[in-house]
């Protein structure tokens, strides 16, 4: 190697470490020694022939063995330098990355943002599907535990909560399962007095072998006997670790001791630890069901459903045999109880698909999301990397040309690409950290059946794999564009390669057309759900939601324990909070609109066919005004008076949907109602006196269900709901109406205050956060792609600047020349969006069931987003071209 | 007379430490300034050469001696003046010591 090569291939950071000329270097070297040497002994005196034995003597051997030695030092060196120098080689690929960054930190620092965007998106988004879906309940040997519910073709029930005595039966009758435990679908409060003012706790009831099925120790003292299941037994309660630790101050003597609950001795048995939860079941503290052992024999018991049902399936029972052994149970109780469970059905599912079932399809869309989310921020950063590349053209043609192996190109490329991925994979983990919190307090609440949604190393190792897969895929396109590159071509053409250029070009191309049809799917999934949400928020409630505050208040029964007293309550409740300065009207409701229902049953009309399947109705009991504090209108007949009471005549209303749907054209006002389905001689009978407007339910998306209004004074309910229509801001008045409460009753917490619209908003939550965050994960994607088409054509541009010089010069308009280079971008934009329209036609189908009365193909918004994104991609084709064009046609020409 | 095992290294070291030589220059050095009772073979000195460049304590590059002939120059690395240093010290306490043996009557 001679000198000028070594510093050339030093230059351009080469090895200069060659074995396989090492011999060749060994026997120069050797000669070089002998040379000298004779040369000396010439100028002493010696004839070139006597010179040339002495000097060979004087190698101390033979002259191909000492060849031989010199060879194998040579080549041992040579190899060993190679090595260490690949070492060395990283280290130089990895400065030499960050010095190119440096070049150009603006767009290093793009680059990396919009990576760590991307990454960040996901480690987020990939925390919340590992918290809730992913990672295995919190109990014992988890996947023995199963759901059981109830189903009934005739009320369309499906998955529904259980009656007690099913639930019983199937416990001691289904040998599948070890044991079979139960709680009430919903949790209820308690107050605790003694501790200061009175709290209201939340309590979550469940049967005294709860936490056996579920395979849960206590962390202090014990958990519930199945025998706490029943009146008979003394009344305890079960700390959560959160209560112990916040209320009675972690205090560990309390176990065994008596604390005062709804005014009630109750002893405290024991502490959950602090790991326990019960996914959608957040309380402070758990009670025994406490049933009656008499009421087993009673109807109720097996009409009412308001259990969710927990079995432990016995060891090595599959689902399907446990499943088998259930039905023999229901077909037994079909025909022993017809009066209740004729039509009953039931069936089990894995307890952890039960509890996540409503989460798992929002969690999977914002996670397809994300990835396609990342999947454009990749080709946005190996685009980007390919322009530099090709940049580079020259000066990597110059290196393969001095024999640089493309596999230190290639090497190269990769470390330019690891070093980006690294970088944006740091702070999209950081982002991550932040956005997994944001998420969490975010959120809907209840969303997320999860307490603890945090970074854990799965979630790490996620982001981790997210990052090598960033790395892997933008380093592809240089990588093979590198290999197949032709050092000469380049040379010869000065550096203005047109083979190399077009094939870098080409694959820039392909990049942007995926970025192009990523982000349009990515749109059109979000304009669906923006689309559902603006049609939700259209939909008229049916109340007038302004100037009214809701105050829920639950009566302890047995301070309570007469109906008399629940009504003394309530009327002075109403005639005191009537009196407070501000307030226009009030009344009491079992249940405000847009929460879910708790009363259904079936009913009968007077001088008809009993209706046998298909007469579900819900119930709500109210006091006479709740009309004209909610503006819900009258359509026919009366609303309740004072007189309703309960010793008039039984009356209710029913809303329109029920109206419509039992009584078509006929007027109901006057008919005579009954809420048994088979009416028989100890019925009720109760008159309908009038038709009211229908107020949404549950929630805003689902269809309005048919509803009877019964007065509360005739149907009697110890938890109701003030509600009170203002002068001004409802909030303002919540302090004026909590002491009007604890004057009335001092042991009483209120349950909870909230302005109706609150409880609107509330009820879109999850609509308008899963719209939300695909919208942002959108708008970031739309943007990544828009920037992908300015870069590609402004690349373009700067091309063909010469040759729109050439055709300025030459006449042309500007607007043609523009034409020539934007068409370009254009072309490529409408590529993407019927590729993008076409994921899009795959893919939206699955949001189907998120959607509110949009179909996953609307042509609203399959028309629109594309229309839209093209304009914007004719706007970032159109800029770039638009400044080539005004280029000073002279200086172009002039220049290089 | 023969170089003591393991000396030429050190040599070779000592002679660099006043700038760059080739091979043959070495040799000379070595020879003058042992006032010929070292006598180097060429074999042994590429081999040392090599040796040392090899965990870098020189580097070797071709270059044109004064009789305009192609030649190998070799330097020293800042690892080869610290590995001179310490062999330096190491081998004349070895010195005194066998000194100290030999002259014991």
């Amino acid at each position: 190697m001679t000198d000028d090569e070594r510093k050339a291939r030093e230059l351009f950071e080469l090895s200069i470490h060659r074995p396989d000329l090492a011999g060749a270097d060994a026997d120069a070297e050797l000669q070089s020694l002998l040379d000298e040497h004779i040369h000396e002994l010439i100028t002493r005196g010696r004839s070139p022939e006597a010179a040339r034995e002495e000097a060979l003597r004087h190698l101390g051997a033979p002259l191909p063995s000492v060849t031989a030695r010199v060879h194998r030092s040579a080549e041992h060196r040579e190899r060993r330098l190679k090595l260490t120098d690949l070492v060395e080689d990283l280290f130089a690929d990895l400065r030499y990355a960050l010095r190119t960054f440096g070049r150009s930190p603006a767009l290093a620092a793009a680059a990396i943002l919009t990576l760590a965007l991307a990454i960040g998106a996901n480690t987020a988004i990939f925390s919340a599907v590992n918290a809730v879906m992913l990672r295995p309940l919190p109990y014992a040997e988890p996947n023995r535990l199963v759901m059981l519910w109830e189903q009934n073709p005739d009320f369309n029930w499906y998955m529904q909560d259980a009656a007690p005595a099913n639930m019983l039966d199937w416990k001691e009758q289904a040998g599948a399962f070890a044991d079979v435990a139960a709680y009430p679908s919903f949790p209820s409060n308690t107050t605790l007095t003694g501790y200061g003012e009175p709290i209201l706790l939340t309590s979550q009831p469940v049967t005294g072998n709860f936490f056996d099925v579920l395979g849960v120790r206590a962390d202090q003292g014990r958990t519930f006997h199945w025998e706490e299941t029943w009146t008979s037994a003394p009344r305890v309660v079960i700390l959560s670790h959160r209560a112990w630790r916040t209320i009675f101050g972690a205090d560990r003597a309390l176990i065994g001791k008596s604390i005062q609950l709804g005014g009630r001795d109750v002893q405290v048995a024991g502490v959950l630890p602090e790991s326990f939860s019960l996914p959608g079941v957040d309380v402070d503290l758990w009670l025994p069901v406490r049933w009656d052992p008499a009421s087993r024999a009673q109807v109720s018991f097996r009409r009412a459903h308001w259990l969710r049902v927990i079995g432990r399936l016995k060891p090595g029972v599959a689902l399907e045999s446990a499943d088998a052994a259930l039905q023999v149970v229901v077909k037994r109780l079909q025909n022993d109880f017809p009066v209740t469970n004729t039509r009953m059905g039931a069936g089990l599912s894995p307890l952890h698909e039960f509890l996540v079932g409503k989460t798992r399809l929002p969690l999977l869309v914002m996670f397809g999301a994300v990835a396609f989310l990342l999947l454009i921020a990749c080709a946005n950063v190996a685009n980007l990397l390919l322009v530099r590349a090709a940049g580079r053209e020259r000066e990597s043609a110059v290196r393969l040309a001095l024999g640089a192996g493309r596999g230190r190109l290639l090497r190269q490329s990769v470390a330019e690409s690891g070093v980006f991925a690294a970088a944006g994979g740091a702070v999209g983990i950081a982002l991550g950290w932040w956005g997994t919190k944001a998420l969490m307090a975010l959120q809907p609440a209840g969303m997320l059946p999860v307490t603890d949604v945090s970074m854990s190393w799965a979630v790490l190792a996620y982001a981790f794999g997210a990052t090598v897969l960033c790395a892997v895929i933008f380093s592809v396109a240089p990588t093979v564009w590198t290999l197949r590159r032709v050092p000469a071509d380049v040379l010869r053409d000065e550096g203005r390669s047109v083979s190399g250029t077009v094939r870098a070009r080409r694959w820039g191309e392909g990049l942007l057309v995926i970025q192009v049809a990523m982000a349009l799917a990515l749109t059109l999934g979000a304009g669906l759900l923006v689309r559902s949400y603006l049609l939700l928020l259209r939909v008229e409630p049916g109340f007038d939601a302004h100037h009214v505050l809701a105050v829920s208040i639950n009566l302890p029964g047995f301070r309570y324990d007469s109906t008399s007293k629940v009504a003394a309550f309530y009327d002075a409740l109403q005639r005191e909070t009537r009196a407070l300065p501000g307030v226009e009207n009030v009344a009491v409701v079992s249940e405000v609109p847009l929460s879910p229902p708790t009363w259904s049953s079936q009913f009968a009309v007077e001088g008809r066919e009993p209706i046998l399947a298909g007469s579900h109705v819900v119930h709500r009991e109210m006091s006479p005004g709740y009309q004209q504090v909610m503006r819900v209108p009258l359509r026919s007949g009366r609303l309740f008076t004072p007189a309703d009471r309960e010793d008039a005549p039984l009356v209710v209303l029913i809303n329109e949907t029920l109206a419509r749907t039992y009584f078509k054209d006929q007027d109901p006002v006057g008919t005579r109602i009954s809420f048994d389905r088979v009416p028989d001689s100890t019925s009720t009978w109760r008159t309908i006196v009038g038709v009211v407007g229908d107020e949404r339910q549950s929630n805003l998306g689902e269809p309005v269900r048919a509803e009877f209004l019964a007065p509360h004074a005739q149907e009697s309910r110890s938890a109701m709901n003030l509600v009170i229509r203002t002068q001004g801001d409802p909030a303002l008045l919540i302090p004026a109406v909590r002491q009007v409460v604890g004057r009335l009753d001092p042991l009483l917490a209120i349950t909870s205050t909230r302005t109706m619209e609150d409880v609107r908003s509330a009820s879109l939550g999850r609509d308008r956060f899963l719209t939300v965050l695909m919208l942002s994960f959108a708008g970031v994607g739309l943007v990544l792609g828009i920037v992908g088409i300015y870069g590609v054509v402004a690349q373009l541009a700067r091309r063909r600047t010469r040759e729109m010089g050439i055709r300025l010069a030459l006449g042309a308009n500007a607007g043609q020349v523009q034409w020539l280079v934007a068409r370009r971008g254009l072309a490529l934009t409408m590529i993407g969006i019927v590729a993008g329209i076409s994921i899009a036609l795959g893919t939206t189908r699955v949001i189907r069931t998120l959607l509110f009365e949009v179909a996953p193909a609307d042509p609203v918004t399959f028309v629109m987003v594309p229309l839209l994104v093209l304009l914007t991609a004719g706007l970032a084709s159109w800029l770039p071209a638009a400044r080539a064009s005004r280029a000073d046609p002279c200086q172009v020409l002039r220049s290089d | 007379m023969a170089l003591l095992k393991g000396t030429l290294d050190v040599l070779v070291l000592k002679a660099l430490s006043f700038g760059p030589m080739h091979g043959f220059e070495i040799t000379r050095w070595i020879d003058a300034g042992s006032d010929g009772a070292f006598t180097i073979e060429a074999a042994a000195l590429l081999q040392a050469l090599h040796r040392l460049e090899e965990r870098r304590l020189l580097t070797g590059a071709w270059g044109i001696t004064e009789n305009n002939r192609k030649a190998r120059y070799y330097s020293l690395t800042p690892a080869g003046k610290a590995q001179l240093k310490t062999e330096t010290a190491s081998i004349k306490s070895s010195v005194a010591a066998l000194r100290a043996i030999l002259d014991a009557r």
